[in-house]
């Protein structure tokens, strides 16, 4: 037995030494990733500065001089092949300003909370049925002194402190603070390379699975938001994306926050892009508001 | 016959030998005891149903669909709450305000008794009065 643990013992600390003097690799064995791993780290696409393909799309709205526009690949869902269109110009004052995490954290808290409201009720002492009467006499009896069995001491008696009726959490973030978290967020997944922009939502097919395919040759991650600007879509892409649960399309008005982190990647159509640009770019140059933004104003966008 | 009547027996036997069993772990608390060979399993979520993955859509809806609606009246509950926050004595005001003319007697009653007590307990007890 002992001997058997000797042997042991001297093979391990042998090998140790062996490895640790030939140095064959700067990773130790259990941090290395095998060759034939099926979640294989992504490769980030490479940025288009300086490819000869055209710029598609320009910023409509002023770039201020010191800045340059981003720039990112046109993708296209017509076809499965991943060589790109062109090349698009985004708007730096959206798609790279300075990531405020204390801001996203926010506005996420925000979302949470807003719409939040608590059912949670308890019934106090003046609530529970009965307990009008003095269980015994004050004095005499022996027993602890008492005016009510539905005392919160009691058992069955009435809750002291507890939760009272429906609760609301409603608060509202600043506008602009809102604003800064949308443009952080897409800030971050142009950064992260999880923001496509594809120049329709036009599919050949409404089978989900010609999608799910593109998805996964794209390397689009395990859940893609798509984000158009009309309230209508064409009915391939709709029918594709009925069933699949982690494949979403929505309005570009409906785009948060929350849904942006929630998905992995993030896919905007040229317009999409353009109409964000427009209502998250006003902000930066707008005045305070003299009466609420509901009410018509003359400059709106 | 014999054979099931040793059967019989032998259940009977068993049963009662178990009945002693039960009583006397009941005794030290034993028999009590939820039987645990595994943790349990953990609670399967699906986290990409309708309701999750659609949460949040048109939070923006003012900053992106040019101030025509408003997110708190996406807001889905009572309507004395919707957009509003306050204590239990401002909800409860509210709430008397904007339909307390269509509440039953009794739940009126309590509604009143309670304000009754909020507004004593705020006014005339506390530190921060």
């Amino acid at each position: 037995m002992f001997r058997a643990t000797f042997t042991i013992c001297t093979r391990g600390i042998a090998t140790r030494l062996i490895s640790s003097i030939s140095g064959e690799s700067t990773l130790p064995s259990n941090l290395r990733l095998p060759a034939n791993l099926i979640g294989a780290p992504r490769q980030k696409a490479a940025l288009p500065t300086g490819s000869e393909l055209p710029v598609l799309r320009t910023c409509d709205a002023d770039i201020p001089a010191h800045l340059a526009p981003v720039q990112t690949w046109l993708h296209s869902l017509k076809s499965d092949e991943s060589e790109p269109l062109g090349v698009v110009e985004l708007h730096p004052d959206v798609f790279s300003v300075p990531v405020r995490l204390d801001i996203l954290h926010a506005v996420e808290v925000w979302q949470r909370n807003f719409k939040r409201i608590s059912h949670a009720k308890v019934k106090s002492r003046a609530e529970v049925r009965g307990g009008g009467r003095k269980p015994w006499k004050q004095k005499g009896s022996g027993r602890a002194r008492h005016g009510s069995i539905r005392s919160p001491i009691w058992r069955g008696g009435g809750v002291a402190h507890g939760p009272r009726g429906p609760t609301s959490y409603y608060y509202m973030l600043p506008m602009k603070v809102r604003v800064q978290g949308l443009k952080i967020a897409l800030t971050a997944k142009l950064a992260q390379d999880y923001l496509h922009v594809i120049d329709s939502l036009e599919i050949p097919t409404p089978d989900p699975r010609y999608l799910e395919e593109l998805v996964k040759h794209r390397q689009w991650g395990d859940s893609v938001l798509i984000v158009d600007v009309g309230e209508e879509f064409s009915p391939n892409i709709l029918q594709a994306t009925a069933n699949l649960k982690t494949v979403n399309i929505i309005p570009a008005i409906g785009l948060n926050v929350h849904s942006m982190l929630k998905h992995e990647s993030l896919v905007l159509t040229l317009e999409a892009v353009k109409f964000l640009e427009k209502k998250l770019l006003w902000h930066d140059c707008r005045f305070t508001a003299l009466y609420p933004f509901k009410l018509p104003y003359s400059d709106m966008p | 016959m014999s054979v099931l009547g040793s059967l019989l027996n032998t259940g009977l036997s068993l049963w009662r030998s178990s009945l002693q069993l039960c009583t006397t772990h009941l005794h030290t608390g034993a028999c009590l005891r939820v039987r645990m060979h595994a943790i349990p399993p953990l609670k399967q979520v699906d986290r990409w149903t309708e309701k999750r993955s659609m949460f949040g859509i048109y939070d923006n809806i003012g900053i992106l669909g040019d101030f025509k609606a408003h997110p708190k009246e996406l807001i889905k509950g009572p309507e004395w709450l919707r957009g509003f926050r306050g204590n239990e004595y401002q909800r409860l005001i509210r709430k008397k305000r904007m339909v307390g003319d269509r509440m039953m007697t009794e739940d009126k009653l309590v509604l009143e008794k309670r304000l009754r007590f909020l507004y004593r307990r705020f006014n005339r007890y506390g530190k921060h009065r």
